[in-house]
C-alpha cells in the first residue's frame, strides 16, 4: 500500500466512521433511555436513504431531504413508542422483538413503494466536486460526512451535558423511574428519545445516501453495523458510540483493501476479542457479557 | 382398570401414528388433488423451517436465550452437507447429515462460547452479529460456497440403496426426519436435562445455586440447537439441490425466530404451527397480495403485543375454558 492510498484509505474509513457515529448515535440513544436494542433501527436508516432519493428526484434539494427526512422519520417515531412500544413497557425483550415486525414492515413497503433495485443519489450541488489530495482526487463529499459527524457529536455532547433536555436524558439513562418519581413526564420523555433516535437514523440515510449506496437489504447491513459499533464501544453513552465508530468504520476500511477475503468477518473478530477483554465495551458502563 | 389405562394411553398413541403416517404418505394420498405437486413442495419447505424452528425454541423457549443468528447453522448444515456430497463424491445421506451436524455443532461451539456469556437483549445481539459474520464469510468465500451465485448442483442422497432423487421420495424422506426430530426435542424436553434448561430460563441464579454450572448447560444448549439447526439446513439444501447466501441470512433467522413466537414458545407444537403459517404467508399468499412480507409483520406484532403466548398457548386456554 502508498502513502497515497493509504491516505485515502484512511479518509475513507473516518468519513464511513462518521456515518456510523450519526447511526449508531440514535441506537444508544435508545437503548440508554429505555433498555431498548431498536432492531427497526436499520429499517429508519433505509428509510432516510430512499426518502433522500425521491426528494432528489422531484426537486434536486439534497439539502431539504436533510431536514425533511429525520423530521419525518422522527414523526414517525413519535407515534410508534406510544402506539407499540408503550404497551409493553417493563418487558424490553418484547418491545425488542415489536421492533423487529416493525422493521419487516417498513422493509417490505419501501420494496413496494421505491421498487427493489439499486439506487443512486448524486452529490449535492456544491459537494460535487474532487480535490486534489497527494496528487489524487478526492470526492469532497466524503470530507463533508467526516465534517457533518463531528460537528453532530458536538451538537449532541452540548445538548447532553448543557441542556434541559440533556439533563433528563442522563437522568432518565441512570434512573427512569426515579425521574418518574420526581414528576418528570416519563412518557413523554420516552417518546421523545426514541423520536430522536429514529432522526437520527433517518439522518444517517440521508446522508449516506450520496456515497454508501442505496438498495434492498441495506437496512439489515447497516442495522449489523450499527450493533457491532455500539457493542465496541459501548451501550448507552455518546462517548461509546464515537469510539466504536472511530474503530469500526477505519477497521472495515482497511480490511476490505488489505484482506478482502475476510474483510467482512474482520469487525465482528474484533466485536467478539472485546467482549472477551472488555465486556461493557470500549467506554460503556453497561455489563453486555459476563 | 387396567384396561381403562390402557385405552386412555393407547388412544392418543394411535392418533399420533396416523398422522405421523399421513404426513408422510402426503404426495401419496393427495396426488389426486392437481395441486399435489405444489402443496408436496410446499409442506416440505414447512417441515425443514419447523426444524429450524424446533432448534430455535430449545434456546428460545425452554431455556430462555433468545437467539436471532439460528441461521448460521442452518446455513452451515446446508452448505456441510452439498459440500461433502460433491467434494468426496458420495451420494450418501448419513455422510451429508454427519457433514452437517459436525459442522453446524462445531459452528455454534465457537460462537456460543463468546455469545452464551451475555443474556437477554444482549444474547440477541451478539447471536444476531455473529451469524451475519457466518454470511460474510459465505458471501466472500467464493472458491467454496459459490458466494452470490450460490452453490448449485447439489446431489440427492441415498441410503442403504434407497434414491431419494424424486421430489415424492424426498418428501418422504424430509418428513421422517423431520418426525424423528419431533420425538428428539420431545424426549430432551422432558428429560432432566430439558428441565434444567427451563430451570435456567425461570431462574439462573437458583440454577447456579443448586450446584449447576449455568454457563455450560447454556453452551450445550446452543449447540444441540445448532446441530438440529444443521439437520434442517441439509435438509433444505437436498430439497432445493441448491445453497444460497440466503439460507444463511438474517431474513431466515427472522424467519423462524418469528414461526417460534407466532406458534408459540415452549411447545412441542408451536414452533412448527408457527412454521406453517409463516411459510403460507410468505410463500402462498404473495399469489394473491403483493404485500405479504408486511401482513408478516404486522401478525408478528399483532402476536407480540397481545398473545404473546401463541397460536398453540392460545389454543391451550380456548380447550380449558371449553371444559371447564
Amino acid at each position: 500500500m502508498t502513502p497515497e492510498t493509504a491516505v485515502v484509505q484512511a479518509l475513507n474509513g473516518i468519513s464511513f466512521g462518521a456515518l456510523l457515529f450519526i447511526l449508531a448515535a440514535g441506537l444508544s440513544l435508545i437503548f440508554g433511555m429505555m433498555d431498548v436494542v431498536n432492531l427497526a433501527h436499520g429499517a429508519f436508516y433505509m428509510l432516510g436513504a430512499y426518502i433522500t432519493l425521491s426528494v432528489v428526484q422531484r426537486t434536486g434539494q439534497f439539502w431539504l431531504a436533510l431536514v425533511l427526512a429525520p423530521v419525518l422519520i422522527g414523526a414517525l417515531g413519535l407515534l410508534m413508542e406510544p402506539l407499540l412500544l408503550r404497551r409493553l413497557r417493563g418487558r424490553h425483550l418484547d418491545q425488542v422483538l415489536l421492533t423487529i415486525g416493525v422493521s419487516l414492515v417498513i422493509a417490505d413497503l419501501i420494496g413496494l413503494t421505491w421498487g427493489r433495485e439499486i439506487r443512486s443519489v448524486p452529490f449535492p450541488a456544491g459537494l460535487d466536486h474532487a480535490i486534489t489530495i497527494l496528487g489524487g482526487d478526492y470526492p469532497v463529499y466524503r470530507l463533508f460526512v467526516i465534517a457533518f459527524g463531528a460537528a453532530l457529536a458536538v451538537v449532541l455532547a452540548i445538548v447532553h451535558r448543557r441542556t434541559r433536555v440533556g439533563a433528563l436524558i442522563r437522568a432518565g439513562v441512570q434512573d427512569a423511574p426515579m425521574l418518574a418519581a420526581l414528576g418528570v413526564d416519563i412518557d413523554r420523555l420516552f417518546a421523545v428519545t426514541f423520536a430522536i433516535g429514529a432522526a437520527l437514523a433517518g439522518l444517517a440515510g440521508v446522508i449516506a445516501a450520496p456515497v454508501f449506496g442505496i438498495y434492498p437489504g441495506m437496512d439489515v447491513d447497516y442495522l449489523i453495523y450499527s450493533l457491532v459499533v455500539v457493542v465496541v464501544g459501548g451501550l448507552g453513552t455518546l462517548s461509546g458510540a464515537v469510539a466504536g465508530s472511530a474503530l469500526i468504520g477505519p477497521a472495515d476500511t482497511f480490511g476490505k483493501v488489505l484482506v478482502p477475503q475476510f474483510a467482512l468477518a474482520l469487525i465482528f473478530a474484533i466485536m467478539a476479542l472485546v467482549l472477551l477483554l472488555r465486556p461493557t465495551g470500549l467506554l460503556g458502563r453497561i455489563r453486555i457479557a459476563r | 382398570m387396567s384396561g381403562v389405562f390402557a385405552r386412555v394411553r393407547i388412544l392418543p398413541l394411535l392418533a399420533v401414528f396416523a398422522a405421523a403416517a399421513l404426513l408422510v404418505t402426503f404426495p401419496i394420498w393427495s396426488a389426486p388433488w392437481e395441486g399435489s405437486r405444489y402443496a408436496t413442495s410446499i409442506l416440505r419447505d414447512m417441515l425443514v423451517l419447523a426444524i429450524l424452528a424446533l432448534s430455535l425454541d430449545l434456546l428460545v423457549g425452554s431455556a430462555g436465550m433468545p437467539s436471532l443468528g439460528q441461521s448460521a447453522y442452518f446455513g452451515a448444515g446446508a452448505y456441510a452437507a452439498a459440500i461433502a456430497g460433491q467434494r468426496l463424491g458420495s451420494d450418501d445421506l448419513l455422510l451429508g447429515l454427519g457433514a452437517a451436524i459436525l459442522v453446524s455443532s462445531l459452528l455454534a461451539l465457537a460462537i456460543g462460547a463468546v455469545a452464551v456469556r451475555a443474556a437477554g437483549i444482549f444474547f440477541l445481539m451478539l447471536t444476531l452479529a455473529f451469524a451475519q459474520m457466518v454470511f460474510a464469510v459465505a458471501f466472500q468465500a467464493v472458491d467454496i460456497t459459490g458466494g452470490s451465485n450460490g452453490f448449485s448442483g447439489v446431489r440427492r442422497p441415498m441410503l442403504f440403496g434407497l434414491d431419494f432423487n424424486g421430489p415424492d421420495a424426498l418428501f418422504h424422506l424430509v418428513a421422517v426426519i423431520f418426525l424423528v426430530v419431533l420425538l428428539i426435542v420431545w424426549r430432551i424436553r422432558s428429560s432432566t436435562y430439558g428441565r434444567a434448561l427451563v430451570g435456567l430460563r425461570e431462574n439462573e441464579r437458583r440454577m447456579r445455586a443448586l450446584g449447576y454450572d449455568t454457563t455450560r448447560l447454556k453452551l450445550s444448549a446452543f449447540v444441540l440447537a445448532g446441530a438440529i439447526a444443521g439437520v434442517g439446513g441439509a435438509l433444505q439444501a437436498y430439497s432445493l439441490r441448491f445453497v444460497s447466501t440466503n439460507d444463511v441470512g438474517v431474513a431466515r433467522s427472522v424467519e423462524a425466530f418469528v414461526s417460534v413466537l407466532i406458534g408459540g414458545a415452549s411447545s412441542l407444537l408451536g414452533p412448527v404451527v408457527g412454521a406453517i403459517v409463516v411459510l403460507f404467508i410468505e410463500r402462498v399468499m404473495p399469489s394473491y397480495i403483493a404485500f405479504a412480507e408486511t401482513v408478516l409483520g404486522l401478525v408478528f406484532i399483532i402476536f407480540v403485543l397481545a398473545a404473546r403466548q401463541g397460536i398453540v398457548g392460545l389454543a391451550r386456554v380456548a380447550y380449558a375454558r371449553a371444559r371447564a
